[in-house]
């Protein structure tokens, strides 16, 4: 029997994630967030909190937890603050929490921009590749400081075997490209044009379902195993790209105007290089394949994304405006 | 609809639409003979290829050029190369195409030869360079609709084939590349709706297949490029090629692809992926138009992996010191890096055939690098020649000298165990080997070779 708990079932990938593990009958989930999971959750048991370091450490221990998956994550839409508050610090308290109960796997989200972009790279990136320095605040900050933070964490506690998932750019749920892409005329440099991969959203649950589940140790890539370039993602996505040129972008910079790209999530030097990595690992030690290209993830964005979304928001709407009246009606 | 196309595109219906263009086109001297064969042919229903005729009669450069061509033509559109393409839109808008005009135009182009081959030699080349001109239209033209070449005959009729020292022979060519322009329009609409497929390195087979008949011509007409030793290269499985770096811009590279894709033994189109300075990779506009082009950063990683996916990969290990070149040290070998070439080779257990590109140091005599203006630019090196920066953009049109690029005996690298590529001794001398080999290949051309042009 494996005890997984999800410590952000309410995000859709960690909802996914856990329907994905109740597929798997010697395996007990619970998920922790701070509001109702989004997405059905199979199996699994939830607990709507926000738990402080040691609240998580009772919980670990009653349950006998032997894997965690963190994926309470802010992209956007939250503050600066809250967001490092939430990604940076929760994510050393729980794992803190973690080396305190004796859970033996942790399983990290991070990213595959963390590489960088720089013409020094090879085409395919492996895991061995060093991580490069994220200069610029925003959630891939977080990501990298958490990814730092947990690699030396793991040295100083062997027993624990930490796993940084490190996905490509997520596509399904609202994340930060997605964003970008949703624009009418999303800005590129003129010049260049980065080849990328993206990541479906259910892609990235079986890979973390996998990762959690395996004994396997170290970095994993999970990416698309087709590679898009960006004005072809824009073009696909249904939105015309709007080229800048360099200079001006320079200069919009040292001005301190850095809106000037639009709502690209990531450092300009990946506008200009291409960030592409090996998903050998994952292939071979987690058995992960994906089921979704990266084109097929971006022609359903352009189909029926925006319908969906606008429908979900409207049955949640109604379902609360439902609740409300019904609660109304017993007060009565 | 992509039936359609292909009945316009039968052989039944060609001759017709080649008879009656013919006679008012081409306008030769005696033009009866000419016309009473055509009526015949009309009634006639297979066509006998005439141009092939005069093929056989004709001298070396003129037999190797148009058989493929003429044969291409004449079939249907060819089915494109990678059959790996998700959704195949071709027959729909873009490539549909009558054969049957741009044949015409190769009729032409062979006739133009005739002309050429018969006159004084001083004519003979602009001949030959008018009907290589005339060739690379045409190849071009099968990418048009039936509307743009018709309007194309529009304008080459009552034009003399004769006339091709008059400059309005050349107008005339001039006007018919604009409406090429317009024709890649519809081309270009296609992809502004994403509709294409890229590999990781940002390799685009529609690029590539568009700027093929540039490059055939660059190939054919400009350097008449001479080759030697093709059989060296492997028809399938992984290679290494390792050439000589000269000539300020990197033809060289380009012009080694269009042999073997095109002079292959196997005739199976091999792609060359080029390894490029990484520096390329930081130009704008440059950067994308290599990837497209389908060459690949140079970096040791990229190599091992292309050669293990059994792909063809050229390295040029000179570098920045080849192409940079003065022209007082032409065909003078630089030092060959610290031989990563020879490791990556080593690791992927592939074959090394070193090639020696003859006539690329000529393009642009460079007599001097002003470092400082380079500096400045950012750039390694900036180029003094003759023409440029003088001249501004023509400085850039390349002298048209003769080549010869030869391929060697292979050197097999599977009897070393891939851990010996950590080994200097083996890997510098493998590296010395190869560049003597190249060294002493140039000698040797240089010295069977008459003129520079």
């Amino acid at each position: 029997m494996t005890r997984v708990l999800i410590n952000g079932i309410d995000s859709h990938l960690g909802a996914q994630v856990a329907q994905r593990l109740s597929v798997f009958p010697e395996v007990s989930i619970i998920g922790v967030g701070r509001k109702t999971p989004p997405a059905p959750v199979g199996r699994a048991d939830w607990l709507l909190a926000h738990l402080s370091g040691l609240q998580m450490v009772e919980l670990l221990r009653a349950e006998a937890i032997d894997v965690v998956v963190q994926l309470a994550f802010v992209e956007n839409g939250a503050s600066r603050e809250e967001a490092v508050q939430q990604n940076v610090l929760g994510s050393m308290e729980l794992l803190g929490a973690c080396a305190k109960a004796d859970v033996q796997r942790v399983v990290l989200r991070s990213h595959t921009a963390l590489y960088g972009a720089s013409p020094l790279n090879p085409t395919y990136i492996t895991e061995h590749r060093p991580l490069a320095k994220i200069n610029s605040p925003g959630w891939l900050r977080d990501v990298s400081e958490v990814e730092h933070f947990s690699a030396e964490f793991a040295a100083r506690h062997p027993q624990l075997s930490l796993v940084s998932v490190r996905c490509a750019p997520l596509i399904g749920d609202t994340s930060p490209l997605v964003t970008y892409l949703r624009q009418p005329n999303p800005s590129m440099l003129a010049g260049f044009d980065p080849c990328f991969q993206l990541l479906h959203l259910e892609d990235a649950a079986a890979g973390f379902a996998l990762a959690a589940l395996s004994h396997a140790p170290g970095p994993f890539n999970l990416a698309s195993s087709d590679t898009i370039c960006l004005s072809q993602a824009i073009k696909l996505a249904g939105g015309r790209p709007n080229m800048v040129l360099e200079p001006v972008v320079s200069l919009a910079f040292a001005m301190g105007n850095r809106a000037i790209l639009g709502r690209w999530p990531f450092e300009l030097s990946f506008l200009r290089h291409s960030c592409i990595v090996d998903t050998c690992r994952a292939h071979g030690d987690l058995g992960w394949n994906p089921e979704h290209s990266a084109v097929d993830a971006l022609m359903a964005l352009q189909a029926d994304e925006p319908d969906l979304a606008r429908r979900e928001l409207a049955a949640e709407a109604l379902r609360a405006f439902l609740e409300r009246r019904s609660e109304g009606v017993h007060d009565e | 609809m992509s039936d359609d196309v292909r009945q316009n595109q039968r052989p039944e219906e060609q001759p017709g639409e080649i008879e009656e263009e013919i006679p008012v086109m081409s306008a030769p001297p005696p033009p009866a003979p000419r016309k009473a064969a055509a009526m015949d042919k009309r009634n006639a229903p297979s066509p006998p290829l005439k141009p092939s005729v005069f093929l056989e009669e004709e001298e070396e450069i003129v037999v190797t050029t148009p058989p493929p061509s003429l044969q291409r033509a004449r079939t249907p559109a060819p089915p494109p190369f990678w059959s790996d393409r998700q959704n195949d839109h071709a027959p729909d808008d873009d490539v549909p195409i009558s054969g049957a005009s741009a044949s015409s135009l190769y009729e032409n182009e062979l006739e133009l030869r005739n002309l050429a081959e018969q006159t004084n030699t001083n004519v003979d080349a602009m001949g030959k360079l008018a009907a290589g001109t005339l060739k690379l239209i045409a190849d071009n033209m099968r990418q048009m609709t039936d509307q743009q070449i018709e309007r194309v005959n529009e304008m080459l009729r009552g034009v003399d084939l004769k006339d091709y020292l008059d400059p309005a022979f050349w107008e005339g060519i001039g006007i018919i590349l604009r409406y090429q322009v317009d024709e890649q329009v519809a081309f270009i609409k296609r992809r502004m709706s994403g509709q294409y497929v890229t590999d990781a390195y940002g390799m685009d087979r529609e690029i590539i297949d568009l700027v093929r008949p540039s490059l055939m011509f660059l190939y054919r007409t400009w350097w008449r490029v001479s080759v030697e030793g093709l059989e060296h290269v492997p028809a399938e499985g992984r290679a290494l090629l390792v050439g000589n770096h000269s000539g300020v811009l990197p033809w060289d590279g380009a012009m080694i692809a269009t042999a073997v894709a095109e002079e292959h033994p196997a005739q199976n189109q091999r792609l060359v992926r080029s390894m490029h300075l990484h520096w390329f990779s930081t130009l704008p506009f440059v950067s994308p138009a290599l990837a497209a082009l389908g060459q690949v950063p140079g970096l040791p990683e990229n190599a091992i992996r292309l050669l293990e996916q059994d792909e063809l990969v050229s390295v040029f290990p000179e570098g920045l010191k080849g192409v940079g070149k003065l022209f007082k040290d032409r065909y003078k070998l630089a030092r060959f890096g610290r031989g990563g070439f020879v490791q990556a080779a080593i690791r992927a257990q592939a074959p090394i055939v070193p090639v020696a590109v003859v006539g690329a140091e000529e393009i642009y005599p460079m007599f001097a690098n002003a470092e400082n203006i380079a500096k400045l630019l950012g750039m390694p090196y900036f180029p003094l020649t003759p023409f440029f920066p003088w001249l501004g953009p023509l400085g850039f049109i390349p002298l048209p000298t003769r080549w010869s690029i030869t391929f060697c005996e292979p050197l097999r690298t599977d009897m070393y165990d891939p851990a010996e590529a950590d080994d200097p001794l083996t890997v510098l001398g493998l590296s010395e080997l190869v560049r003597t080999t190249i060294q002493e290949t140039i000698d040797r051309r240089l010295e069977e070779r008459s003129s520079i042009f």
